[in-house]
């Protein structure tokens, strides 16, 4: 590793970057800093606003570089200090014998430039790492500004939820009209219909359950003609539900996550009431959707390998589609010890990584007892706790992929072949129909399954 | 959720589509919920129960016919250590089309190890994929009923049993073990074939090919399919069967090809017979001598000025006329005999440079050996490495470190490397990869560090096949 601190400063977009890289040096934002000097690379995770690390990997030979955050800054922060730490502490790093597969992955897209590793400048364009790395947390607010701020904080609290009151009556009475002028003309003219009251709600401050609502059109498209209506009767339903807790319960945190707007990572972290998990957990797989409101929500589907029954943790990330696509935070398959801090739910399953310790040893996944006369009993105990949840994580019992004469899939338990069958949202790939499945981890929306990751004969299959 | 329920949920949810209010329709249990509150409310409540009762209470109506696949197979050999999948998957992605992912898969299958189905499957329409892999291109194939690829042996009564890949694989092997074993096999079965099954099968013939074959081969003239016909007459003609005897009259094309071509006399002291190409004046002539030398037979057009194959071969004049030597090699490869193979082979690859590559075109005839002197001949002559991908059929890691420095090889690929020409550098990329396939796990290793050392990045996705090769150094690896 070859780096020194004057080719970071350099290589730095702007002052305001090296300040920011400067805040991302300490260890405990760097769950993991691994180097392979053979390769001439550096990688690491780095724990950054978003649930889902931030994936980092720095060619030392030409100083390429690849970082999964959205910022339109090259390099980012991130990687500005990953080379900050090989320059300054380079012992952080630990030796790997492979690389791992994403950074495989960036190095079989990357096309190589021939220009050359950036050389140090004098001066580097009024950019000084000297006075990044000066502390700027010296400001010291006093009792009377701490006072004003709380206050200003409570009253627009108290504006928003005024805001948000007015907005969920105004979708009230849209769910009315909506039943009144019948379903079959809202399925077919609900792109604009949500988009319309969407938009209000957006100005009410329902931020939240606006994103949900301008998702229904694309929801309900995904599915044959026939089943629509069910599907509007369950979306508008889960709406009026979520409506009436929130009204019972403004402050829960849970609701107002849903409806407005949700608590920041830190405010997450600080939370000692927060459900914590330490165990050992399994990446099952990603969803990454573009949204109609103009972002991109990023999931990761968590497995507990440790619990008795099958317990799942969802790492969601949202930034703007505008930044383009954005790579994979974790490989579908890893497993890792950590300690995950769930979201406050009555079910939870949001969740963010608080620690991320060492890697675990690949295997099968225990046997979680999953009960195979119904393969949907933990969606029907999650939608007992909260019914305004849409997408639920299930393990499945023992099972295949079937196709019916239209060539969709369907799941359908092993030796009962007249037992529930469970639709699959898309096509699946055609091996899969030849597999035995021992279990499979997928997301039901209530309509289709969204296959995460199957064990099966041949061994772990990635599905998502 | 009790039937009423159902029965009542069923009535309300026709009445939202069409619109208007279900209060009258809900069930009383339900009805009792929502009763308290104004006419929109109401509707809003029952909503809230239905898509609950949806929800939780009701499950998807399966389709009564649901079709499943018969279980893929596990094949004869393990599947590659989970800790070289990544490696694989690397050298699977910089694979441009199936054609290269087919030959990752063959380095592998040559070092005992199969894919695991999600990382890579043999298609069904493809037939260079390793023989291990038969009895997944059968089921890829989507062969009907329960029956499986068996590993018993291949016989009239076991003939059915088997699917297409698999028997297609069973009897090239024994072709080569017990050829007439699998010529009357094929004489048995193969006419209740249809005809694209039947030509596959006559193709096979071309394995451990003999004069024993040739009663079978000339009954076949009277097939009904034109294609089995024509594959007939070329085997014949291979073992010095003249498919079409000419009559040397006007209409003999035998003749007319002949006339294409000039005999006479070359040195001073010993006079040889030499053919020469004439020279063409028209593209039309042109397209003629390509059409007859694509539908004569060696055989027959050697016979026509009284030589064998071979003297013909020997004493024609390469390098005349390019079209001409190119026809005439596609020509020898198509109905020329073993011996007119292996001659032209020779003495193509003894000469080297550009001549030397007519024998790419040899290629489905050539043995296992004369496929290495290829190899190395380009190799050695380093002018057209780009034929390396041209290779077909050749074995995957038996290269040594020796036949890349016999030559300029090494030298051209560390300039092209430590150069700036984009071109050039692709084209040392696509070497390498080749090189992937055909080193040995040692050479591999050796050539990583030697490109490396010479400026390539180590972890440049055209090493991946090398790596991969590399990694699958025989006595370490584990399942």
């Amino acid at each position: 590793m070859e780096f020194d601190l004057k080719t970071i400063e350099a290589l730095a977009p702007d002052q305001a970057s090296l300040s920011a890289a400067s805040k991302l040096t300490k260890q405990s934002n760097w769950p993991r800093l691994e180097k392979n000097e053979e390769l001439a690379l550096i990688w690491g995770e780095c724990q950054g606003s978003g649930s889902n690390p931030y994936r980092v990997v720095v060619e030392t030979g030409d100083d390429g570089y690849k970082c999964t955050c959205p910022s339109r800054k090259f390099p980012c922060k991130h990687t500005l200090a990953l080379m900050w730490i090989a320059a300054t502490t380079p012992a952080s790093f630990a030796v790997a014998g492979s690389t791992p597969e994403w950074v495989n992955d960036w190095l079989s897209r990357r096309r190589k430039t021939t220009s050359q590793p950036v050389e140090p400048t004098q001066g580097a364009g009024g950019k000084s790492i000297g006075e990044a790395a000066r502390d700027e947390s010296s400001v010291v607010e006093d009792a009377a500004a701490v006072e004003r701020r709380e206050a200003a904080q409570r009253k627009r609290a108290e504006d928003t939820r005024s805001a948000v009151s007015a907005g969920l009556d105004e979708l009230d009475q849209w769910i009315a009209d909506q039943l009144r002028l019948g379903l079959a003309g809202f399925v077919d003219n609900s792109s604009d219909r949500c988009r319309r009251i969407a938009a209000r709600l957006v100005d009410m401050k329902a931020t939240a359950l606006a994103g949900r609502i301008d998702e229904i059109p694309s929801r309900l498209m995904a599915l044959r003609s026939e089943e629509r209506p069910d599907a509007a009767i369950r979306e508008l339903g889960k709406l009026v539900l979520l409506a009436k807790a929130w009204r019972s319960a403004p402050d829960d945190p849970e609701l107002r996550r849903l409806v407005s707007t949700s608590e920041s990572r830190e405010q997450v972290l600080a939370n000692r009431d927060a459900t914590q998990v330490e165990s050992a957990w399994e990446v099952l797989g990603e969803k990454i959707e573009s949204r109609r409101d103009g972002l991109v929500s990023h999931s990761t589907w968590l497995l507990d390998l440790n619990s008795a029954s099958s317990q799942f943790a969802q790492l969601l990330d949202f930034f703007p589609a505008s930044a383009g696509r954005r790579s994979n935070a974790f490989t579908p398959g890893d497993r890792f010890e950590a300690r995950l801090i769930f979201y406050p739910a009555r079910q939870p399953l949001r969740a963010l990584v608080a620690d991320r310790r060492g890697d675990v040893s690949s295997g099968d996944w225990p046997d979680f007892g999953v009960d195979a006369s119904d393969p949907l009993a933990a969606h029907v105990a999650r939608q007992d706790a909260a019914p305004w949840v849409t997408d639920c994580p299930v393990m499945l019992p023992p099972g295949a992929i079937l196709l019916d004469d239209r060539g969709a899939a369907w799941w359908q338990a092993a030796g009962d072949p007249h037992g529930i069958a469970l639709p699959i949202a898309d096509t699946v790939n055609p091996t899969l129909l030849g597999l035995d499945l021992k279990a499979t981890a997928a997301l039901w929306n209530g309509s289709r399954l969204e296959l995460l990751a199957a064990q099966s004969g041949f061994g772990r299959l990635d599905l998502s | 959720m009790n039937e009423i329920e159902q029965t009542g949920l069923a009535t309300m949810r026709d009445c939202w589509i069409t619109g208007g209010t279900t209060f009258d329709l809900a069930p009383a249990a339900w009805q009792q919920i929502a009763s308290s509150a104004n006419p929109d409310e109401r509707e809003r409540r029952l909503l809230a129960i239905a898509a609950q009762a949806l929800d939780i209470a009701l499950r998807p109506a399966a389709p009564k016919m649901l079709k499943q696949r018969p279980p893929l197979p596990e094949l004869a050999l393990p599947m590659l250590p989970e800790r070289l999948r990544p490696l694989l998957r690397a050298a699977l992605k910089h694979a441009a089309d199936a054609r290269t992912k087919t030959r990752v898969a063959t380095l592998v299958a040559s070092r005992g190890f199969v894919l695991h189905p999600m990382d890579w499957m043999p298609s069904a329409s493809y037939q260079e994929s390793p023989d291990v892999y038969a009895p997944w291109v059968d089921w890829q194939a989507g062969v009907g009923g329960e029956k499986q690829s068996r590993r018993e042996q291949l016989t009239v009564e076991t003939w059915d049993d088997f699917y297409p890949a698999a028997r297609r694989t069973a009897l090239a092997d024994m072709r080569r073990t017990a050829p007439a074993l699998a010529r009357q096999l094929i004489e048995a079965k193969g006419s209740s074939e249809p005809a694209e099954i039947r030509s596959a099968l006559i193709e096979l013939m071309r394995f451990g090919l003999g004069a024993d074959d040739v009663p079978f081969l000339k009954s076949l003239s009277a097939d009904r399919s034109g294609r089995v016909r024509e594959l007939a007459g070329r085997l014949l003609a291979r073992l010095g069967e003249h498919g079409n005897p000419g009559d040397g009259g006007t209409e003999d094309p035998t003749a007319e090809l002949a006339a294409f071509i000039a005999e006479g006399k070359s040195g001073f002291i010993r006079r040889r017979t030499t053919y020469t190409p004439i020279r063409l004046k028209a593209p039309a002539q042109e397209a003629r001598r390509g059409d007859l030398f694509a539908t004569c037979y060696l055989g027959d057009l050697a016979a026509r000025f009284g030589v064998t194959e071979s003297d013909f071969l020997g004493a024609w004049q390469f390098g005349v006329d390019d079209n001409a030597d190119l026809f005439l090699v596609r020509m020898v490869s198509v109905s020329g005999s073993d011996a007119a193979v292996a001659h032209l082979a020779d003495t193509l690859g003894a000469g080297g440079g550009k001549p030397a590559l007519l024998v790419l075109h040899l290629m489905a005839r050539l043995d296992s050996g004369r496929k290495r002197v290829l190899t190395r001949q380009i190799l050695k002559d380093t002018q057209n490495l780009h034929a390396l991908n041209q290779v077909e059929g050749i074995e995957a890691g038996w290269l040594e470190w020796a036949d890349l420095t016999n030559g300029q090889t090494l030298p051209a690929l560390r300039s092209a490397v430590a150069g700036n020409d984009e071109p050039v550098k692709r084209s040392a990329d696509q070497t390498l990869e080749n090189l992937g396939f055909l080193a040995t796990a040692a050479t591999a290793e050796k050539l990583i560090g030697d490109v490396v050392a010479a400026g390539m990045a180590p972890a440049a996705p055209s090493l991946g096949l090398l790596r991969l090769n590399a990694a699958l150094a025989g006595p370490g690896i584990d399942t």
